[in-house]
Formats: C-alpha cells, structure tokens, sequence
C-alpha cells in the first residue's frame, strides 16, 4: 500500500510539474477556478478538521467531466505523508456546473502526523485532459504534536502479565503434585 | 470427566452446574488453560511491545496497533474456545470416559451446554488477559472504551459461534483428531477472506460474502469502530452475521446434542 502511495504521489507530482510548465505556454483551463476558504488551519496530532473549496465556472459553457482530488504534502522532509491516512475521501466526481455556476465540496481530514503541511485542491478535467488544471491556492496546515503513544511502562507490563500467568500455572501444577 | 451418580442433588444444584464446576475445575486446575493463557499473554506482550516504542508509527498506524492487538487477543481468544469445546465430547469418546458421563444423572442438552459454557471461559480468560494491553495502547488515543467494548462484544460472539461450532462437530465426530482437524479447517477457511487485498473485496459479490462470514464481518466492525471511529449504529450492518450465527449454533450445538450417541456419527 505505502508503496502504491509512493507511486502515486509521485505520478501527482510529475502531473503537476508538467501542468506547471504548461501553464506558462497556455492558459489555465478557460473559465474555471477553484478557491478554498480559509488560508490556514491550526490543529493537534489526531484532530478532525474540515474546510470547503469552490470551484467556479465563469466561462460561457457548462464545465463538465470534472474531477476534484485533495492533496497534501509535508513543506519540510519529515514526515513522510501518505495522503490516504489523511482523508479517506479524497477523490470526488462533479456534477456538470453551468456557466457562471459554481459548486462547494466540504473536505474532512485528520491530523495524523505532526508537523508543517500543505493542503490543495486540484480540479481535472476528464474531457480536456491536455488542458492545465486549476488548483485552490494552497491552505499553510500546522499541527501541533500531542502526546499519543507513551512508551513507558509497556516493558514492565509486558514482562508482569505472562510472569503473572506463568507462576500461577507452575503453582498450581505443584500444588496437584504435592 | 467424571461425573457421579448423585451429581444430580449435590448441594440441590442442577446437574449442568456440577458438570460445569468439573469442566472449570478441569480446565483451568488442572493446567491447561492457564498455559493456554500464558502462551497468549507472550503473544500480546510481544506485539503490544513492538508498537509501543515503535516511535515511527502516525496517528492513524497507532489505532491501526490498537486494532491489531485487539484482534489478536479477540481472535485467539475465540480459537482456544473453538478447541475446548472440539474436545469436549470427541476427546471424553476417545479417552472411554463417554460411558459413565452418558450414564450420569444429566440430560444430554445439558450435558453440551456445561461444556459449552466451560470452553467459553477460555475466551472470557482471555479477555481479561486483552484489557491491560489494550488500555495501555488505547488510553492516550482516547479509545479505550470504544477498544474494550466493541472487541468484547465481537469476541463474545465469534467464541459463542466457534464453540459451538466446534461442539456439534465434537458430538458426531468418531475421534479427536477428525473433531480437531474439521474444526481447524473451518476457521482457517472463515478466516482466510480476511487476507485478501482490499481490490478483491469490492463488487457486490464479495461484499456479500464479507457479510455473510461471521469472522470477516465482525472483523471489519471492530476495524471501522476502533480505526476509522465509526459510531455502533453507523456499522451496525457488520454486526448481525455474528450475532445471528452464534445464535443459531449455540441452539443448534445444544438441541442436536440430544442425538449423542456413545460411537459418534450420531448412531449407537
């Protein structure tokens, strides 16, 4: 699976990479922009969080065959990020939007690693594929470590148990022996 | 096992509560169950361990830790009932010691139901032995609760089911070892859709049988409770294929209990 990640983190990449160079030769998918509504999000290692991007179609014609994919990534090395801990939900198919229409999509994640994150919207277009995708400009994500996982104590736990066990089993074999 | 002729008015007790303090006396005086604990609680100390100071692990992997040992313990837990209760009757066949229990003041139902119940106190052992690793995994993720009931409701289930199970097998089965080896191919065949790779579990057909499999389903409720904080009522759906397996086969293993016969086979 993580594996699987890597591969398609790096194909998103190589997408956006190769959308980025495009868009300085052509123009950004004609009419339609994507937009989010909050710049940043402030939350502790393990919360839930929610915020909505909107994606408008100015142009002239209806906007179909559209795609909206959330991405995250880590602005430093560590941690690694696999997107699919961060929301389960992160690939949805559009509905038409008329022209001059737009359409609101609430995106709900959990903070599963502390640290400082990046979050986006990509919207892709199933028809014009060739075309540059429009992305929401990107939501500056902190998360605060908290303390999940106290390690201390799990060595004596983890040795009293089965001592525990194994001492009342040898007493009571010596016990019917006797 | 032995139980006496008088077994019947001792202490002006029903004769399935001394068949049942004999079985308990059996099994865990005697030894062998607290082995079986014993090995069970190195198995949990290891795991439990390894991802306590496993300080590479997210959010989201230490729930994933917290469901994994649960799981173990439930399902382990659930196995050493299925064994008890797959020895129950073929192993007192075997042993020759089925004669003078079947000659006992004690109806044959009842006489499955004490084992029944017997063999369920390896699971209720087990449980115990869970809790400590399962609140010391679970207590700064704030899913204790959530963890201990959900993997005690499943697990109760899936131990009611296998044992009883592994009891109407036991009842007809003409030697242990057939008991053993049927009992143990139905759990690994139950258990076995449990390791498909998420792709061959989607389409309608696979969600059937992920459904239908009281092991699977109960396996993916705890997984949805513990790991993806779904509420009971939400998942629901996951739960009834346990609770109506371990309904029927609990009264299956004891109505049909009345058709022991000493040779197995269901014949003289």
């Amino acid at each position: 699976m993580r594996r699987l990640c890597i591969w398609a983190t790096a194909l998103l990449a190589a997408g956006a990479m190769l959308s980025a160079s495009a868009a300085a030769a052509t123009d950004p998918a004609p009419g339609l922009s994507a937009t989010v509504d909050r710049a940043q999000i402030s939350t502790q290692l393990g919360r839930s969080f929610e915020f909505r991007s909107t994606i408008t179609n100015s142009g002239p014609n209806a906007a179909s065959g559209l795609v909206a994919h959330l991405s995250v990534l880590s602005v430093r090395e560590e941690p690694y990020v696999d997107p699919e801990d961060w929301s389960p939900q992160r690939v949805v198919f559009l509905d038409p939007i008329a022209a001059g229409g737009s359409r609101t999509l609430r995106w709900r994640m959990t903070a599963v690693d502390a640290g400082a994150f990046g979050v986006y919207v990509t919207v892709l277009s199933k028809d014009r594929s060739a075309a540059p995708a429009p992305n929401t400009p990107t939501i500056a994500l902190r998360v605060s470590q908290r303390r999940t996982l106290n390690s201390g104590g799990i060595l004596p736990l983890a040795i009293a148990v089965p001592a525990l066990l194994g001492a009342l089993a040898i007493m009571l074999r010596l016990r019917r022996r006797g | 096992m032995s139980v006496h002729a008088g077994a019947r008015e001792r202490g002006g007790q029903p004769g399935w509560v001394v068949v049942l303090e004999q079985e308990l006396r059996e099994l865990w005086v005697a030894g062998r169950g607290l082995v079986l604990c014993f090995a069970l609680s190195i198995l949990l100390s290891a795991l439990a361990y390894l991802a306590a100071t496993n300080q590479a692990l997210n959010f989201l992997e230490q729930r994933e830790s917290v469901n994994l040992v649960v799981q173990v313990g439930m399902i382990v837990g659930a196995l050493l009932a299925l064994l008890a209760a797959a020895d129950a009757i073929s192993g007192e066949r075997e042993r020759g010691t089925l004669e003078s229990l079947l000659v006992a003041p004690v109806s044959r139902r009842q006489l499955a139901g004490a084992k029944l119940l017997a063999a369920l106190s390896l699971w209720l052992a087990a449980y115990v032995i869970l809790v400590p690793y399962a609140w010391f995994l679970a207590r700064d993720l704030g899913i204790v609760g959530t963890a201990l009931v959900a993997s005690f409701v499943v697990g109760t289930l899936l131990a009611c089911f296998l044992a009883s199970f592994g009891l109407l097998v036991s009842l007809f089965a003409s030697s242990n070892r057939v008991s053993l080896s049927v009992s143990l191919f139905a759990l690994l065949a139950l258990f076995a859709p449990t390791q498909l790779p998420g792709g061959a579990r989607q389409g309608w057909f696979a969600d059937l049988l992920l459904h239908v499999n009281p092991v699977t389903s109960g396996e993916r409720f705890v997984n949805r409770v513990i790991i993806s904080g779904s509420g009971w009522g939400q998942e629901f759906g996951w739960l009834v294929s346990p609770l109506v397996a371990a309904a029927l086969f609990g009264a299956g293993a004891v109505v049909l209990a009345s058709r022991l016969r000493l040779g197995g086979g269901g014949a003289g």
